[in-house]
């Protein structure tokens, strides 16, 4: 078994930003994704996802380390200062490195 | 019936009472939570309901009666944030973008306190034009789309249809599920007309009281969560969350008056006016005008304008109707 080493790049931000960031992505070169429905809270407050407005998601998505630094740079530069929103990456290996 | 008794036989009734007791489960930070996917699905409900008994009405009424009430409820809608604005930045200190969010929010309308109107006529046994739904579909969207253009600084020549953000809010202000949902199911309603609703009667109008009382036990949840922010957005917005709609609310009133409607259709056309929205209005402001601290126009909105309306301006655009009337 040969494992490949990637970046495991994680977005936490409100859920109105999902499509956008979906569209960023695509634009970075990524070729899928995972999301998920998420609550908590950070130094914007407490992000309480009552009512779908207030919703926060979880973005996964596994990319090249070259990707990962693109799409980074990217959430700085367009999003960070606007939205509550965290952005970090994570060294994972998988098996199928062309899948990604 | 005096002030006192209309507000009376309005705090009495099991919307409104639902909804005290939310505020009372959110404040007393009681387990009690609605799960997201009953709040959409009581939203959808809701929506489609009072969309498509609407078309029903329009189908009845014939366009010819309901072309002119509804350009004016338009036009209403769109007027609001633009002395609303000015307020805000002169007034209020606010920043462009807040300014223009906030008055995004006004202008807009916000369909539960528009179905709690209607609750409150039916319990009165004051008859209302039952078209007045198509004044909530028409007025949601233009006062999103002039306050986010104002708070992009349209006045200062800063304003471009090509910002992505400015596209999406767009998007929203016009696709968004409810204005998608109200006006889709009014036409929906106006090609079936009577017939049409005897087949669904039974699932969109018998339960229809309970799913609203329902939903408002969640919205008194929602607006209680938001009591702390009431702290952070200042005196001048605690006042603004009541005049404004005061004013708003007395313009619809008149206007409907003006344009021909009953005494009970002028109550709606003035609770709409009067209305702050929360579902379209911060979907569309929050992507397209990200610097505006949505914190202000939803506390507002949700915190103050609309616990007042469902409370005290309800009656008081009542009153005011029969006043103009007699």
């Amino acid at each position: 078994m040969s494992l490949h080493p990637m970046k495991l790049v994680t977005i936490v931000c409100e859920a109105i930003l999902e499509d956008r960031l979906v569209e960023l992505l695509r634009e970075v070169g990524t070729n899928g994704h995972t999301a998920f429905p998420v609550h908590g809270s950070g130094n914007q407050g407490n992000r309480s996802a009552d009512i779908s407005e207030m919703a926060n998601v979880q973005i996964q998505v596994v990319v090249k380390p070259a990707i990962a630094e693109t799409l980074l740079n990217r959430l700085q530069s367009e999003l960070f200062a606007a939205f509550a929103m965290v952005a970090y990456e994570s060294d994972v290996r998988v098996l199928r490195p062309d899948k990604f | 019936m005096d002030f006192v008794t209309a507000i009376q036989s309005n705090l009495l009734s099991p919307a409104v009472l639902f909804f005290v007791l939310g505020v009372f489960a959110a404040v007393s930070k009681s387990d009690l939570k609605f799960p997201e996917a009953l709040y959409s699905t009581l939203t959808i409900y809701l929506l489609t309901a009072i969309g498509f008994k609407g078309g029903v009405a329009i189908n009845e009424a014939g366009i010819s009666t309901v072309w002119l009430p509804a350009l004016a409820a338009m036009t209403l809608g769109a007027v609001i944030p633009l002395w609303a604005y000015p307020c805000l930045r002169k007034l209020g200190k606010f920043s462009i973008s807040d300014a223009g969010a906030i008055a995004a929010h006004y202008g807009s309308v916000s369909a539960v306190t528009f179905i709690a109107a209607t609750n409150f006529l039916k319990s009165i046994d004051q008859p209302y034009e039952s078209y007045a739904s198509a004044f909530l579909a028409v007025m949601e969207s233009p006062a999103i789309i002039i306050g986010v253009m104002l708070g992009k600084g349209a006045l200062g020549g800063k304003f471009s249809f090509s910002d992505p953000g400015v596209r999406h809010a767009l998007r929203d202000a016009v696709l968004g599920k409810g204005v998608l949902l109200l006006i889709g199911a009014m036409i929906i309603g106006s090609l079936c007309g009577k017939r049409g609703m005897a087949s669904v009667e039974g699932f969109f109008v018998t339960p229809f009281q309970g799913v609203l009382a329902l939903f408002l036990l969640e919205m008194g949840m929602v607006a209680g969560r938001r009591l702390g922010d009431l702290k952070k957005v200042g005196l001048f917005l605690l006042l603004f969350g009541i005049t404004a709609p005061v004013l708003h609310g007395s313009a619809g009133v008149l206007l409907g008056h003006w344009v021909g409607l009953s005494i009970g259709g002028a109550t709606l056309l003035g609770v709409l006016a009067g209305s702050a929205s929360y579902i379209a209005a911060p979907a569309a402001v929050r992507l397209s005008l990200p610097e505006a601290n949505p914190t202000y126009s939803l506390t507002a909105a949700l915190a103050i304008t609309f616990p007042f309306n469902i409370t005290v301006g309800i009656p008081l655009f009542f009153e005011l109707a029969k006043y103009l009337n007699a």
